[in-house]
């Protein structure tokens, strides 16, 4: 098969149609010192300022080997911070992080605020959005990623709350959900509003490190079916840590695609969501590998990753900032030499 | 019902409302003891701990996960706030006593692994130093030497802040180099907590839970030698 664009062969595996290769790209954050280096737009400005943020997005495919573009930053606490989060300070090594619980005494007087999109860094997001879809053009695929309902539920009472009520007063579970629900429904509209051509929402408290598929099943699964059907466009859900209990149950969400860890069982996953029409991306070992392996390691991850099936073949998780560069173009070396490129 | 017999039944109540965490249950189990004049120490130890190491064990098998860990949690500390201030000096006879120090490093505010493994450590009767989350990385290294505990336990959550973990194991092991460091959270492995210097290891919050069983254990036969 000739070789194809990079936005025909994302989206041909993306809908199922034949491709010439597995693509291979970054489905997580990439907010790496070595890609802010070689770009010259360094964090915290690439958090907030919309032409640092553009400029860094760009150096994953410039830099790293990258066939898809990510938009909306480095982190997964926008919504949370749009929803009341008091967010710790960043740096160039460092994201944006939860710093305060805002409804941990009470739940009373949260609700979904109407101006949603006109809050936080969603504003600073749209011009970010308008800048990379001028660069970016139809050359690649863009897509924007949030935390999730369930993960922002979390931040806005405290994790280690949230946990206790799932198991003893479900009903304010639900009542968070409701409102980090219709968050998420509008951040990923806001994205497909302005050019993200598919939307990750990140779930990491969702994930079996911290909660039982049963309770993921009870709390987390209706709300994920919800939003998948409502946004307005085609979503993917990544859950960090060994989700092997939660493939089948991730697969019923909805999602066109999921986004696995390296703790998590690739050829089995690749197994069940096939039969389920769904795409997997994964699984290159980001805490491990990435960041403290050797450029051999980090190939013959990459390799193993394609053996056993993956369909975009990326990091596992979010990309450690300082990981070397050297360990993140492994990933496009195995996939060209797999191929024969 | 005879001592013994009034005994197993209030060890066997503590121990099962903890694994069932039924806080009612383990409250009126400690207010018993009190009330029978029962060794508070023996229905901490064979009641509350004994439970706590099956949930433990529960985790493992994946019957139980953080929210059931943190629920069997608030039961046991219930019992704990009753019994622990009759605990009497007499009672704890031989049984080696250690100290830990525990906190979540420098700029990682993810401190529920941490909480779980201070309780582990609380229960099996070690006295805990804990620095919370967030922690300045010198404030472990003065802290040991401040208590000289024999245990300082390290969290991170983010590659970002593991390597903080690397800087207080250089410093304490500089100063001290018996102190028994172990460290945890998602991005450490074990051959990164051996590539930092450290003795020992836990995968996750509940794999912190078995570690920290062993830990005691090591540390028991290590100081009963």
């Amino acid at each position: 098969m000739a070789a194809m664009s990079l936005k025909e062969r994302f989206w041909n595996r993306f809908t199922g149609k034949d491709t010439d290769m597995t693509p291979v790209g970054s489905t997580t954050t990439y907010g790496v010192m070595a890609l802010m280096k070689k770009c010259g737009y360094e964090r915290p400005a690439a958090d907030t300022d919309p032409v640092a943020m553009t400029e860094l997005a760009l150096a994953g495919p410039a830099y790293a080997g990258f066939e898809w573009v990510k938009a909306m930053g480095w982190d997964i606490t926008a919504i949370s911070e749009v929803m009341g989060c008091t967010l710790g300070t960043p740096k160039i090594d460092l994201q944006y992080f939860i710093k305060a619980h805002p409804y941990a005494e009470s739940i009373d007087g949260l609700s979904f605020p109407k101006d949603f999109a006109k809050r936080g860094r969603f504003p600073a997001y749209k011009e970010h959005f308008r800048l990379l879809k001028e660069k970016v053009g139809d050359k690649m695929v863009i897509f924007g990623e949030s935390e999730g309902a369930f993960t922002c539920a979390a931040n806005l009472v405290g994790t280690e709350q949230y946990m206790k009520w799932c198991m003893k007063e479900p009903q304010k579970v639900e009542k968070v959900l409701e409102v980090t629900k219709e968050a998420a429904i509008a951040a990923a509209d806001f994205a497909f509003e302005n050019g993200a051509d598919y939307y990750v929402f990140a779930e990491p408290t969702s994930g079996p490190a911290l909660l039982s598929p049963r309770i993921y099943k009870k709390f987390v699964l209706p709300v994920e079916q919800e939003i998948f059907k409502r946004i307005k466009g085609p979503g993917v859900l990544h859950v960090c840590a060994n989700t092997d209990p939660i493939i089948e149950l991730m697969c019923d969400t909805g999602a066109v695609g999921i986004s696995i860890e390296e703790k998590a069982d690739m050829k089995k996953a690749v197994e069940l969501a096939h039969k389920k029409g769904v795409k997997v991306f994964g699984n290159v070992s980001t805490a491990v590998t990435l960041f403290q392996g050797t450029p051999e390691q980090a190939y013959e991850e990459s390799r193993q990753a394609l053996e056993n099936g993956t369909d975009f073949l990326c990091p596992g998780c979010g990309i450690a900032p300082n990981s070397p560069l050297e360990n993140l173009l492994q990933l496009k070396k195995a996939r060209d030499d797999y191929f024969g490129a | 019902m005879g001592n013994e017999g009034m005994r197993e039944k209030l060890l066997k109540e503590l121990s099962e409302g903890v694994v069932e965490y039924d806080e009612e249950r383990v409250k009126k189990a400690s207010n018993e003891v009190l009330d029978k004049g029962l060794n508070v120490y023996d229905a901490v130890m064979n009641g509350l701990a004994a439970g706590m190491e099956k949930v433990g064990a529960l985790y493992d098998q994946q019957e139980y996960f953080v929210p059931e860990l943190l629920m069997c949690a608030d039961a046991l500390y219930a019992g704990l706030d009753i019994l622990k201030p009759h605990i009497r000096l007499e009672d704890l006879g031989d049984k080696p006593k250690g100290q830990v120090v525990i906190g979540t490093v420098q700029g990682d505010v993810h401190d529920i692994g941490k909480n779980i493994i201070k309780m582990m450590f609380e229960v099996a009767g070690f006295t805990v130093h804990d620095l919370g989350r967030d922690v300045p990385l010198e404030k472990f290294v003065e802290e040991q030497l401040r208590t000289d505990a024999e245990i300082v336990a390290l969290s991170a959550m983010m590659t970002t802040t593991m390597m903080g973990m690397k800087k207080v194991v250089e410093m304490i092991k500089e100063k001290n180099p018996n102190v028994a460091i172990m460290l945890g959270g998602a991005p450490v492995t074990r051959d990164t907590a051996g590539l930092f210097g450290a003795d020992g290891y836990a995968e996750s919050a509940g794999n912190a839970v078995q570690e920290a069983i062993k830990m005691i254990s090591r540390l028991r036969e290590m100081q009963q030698k």
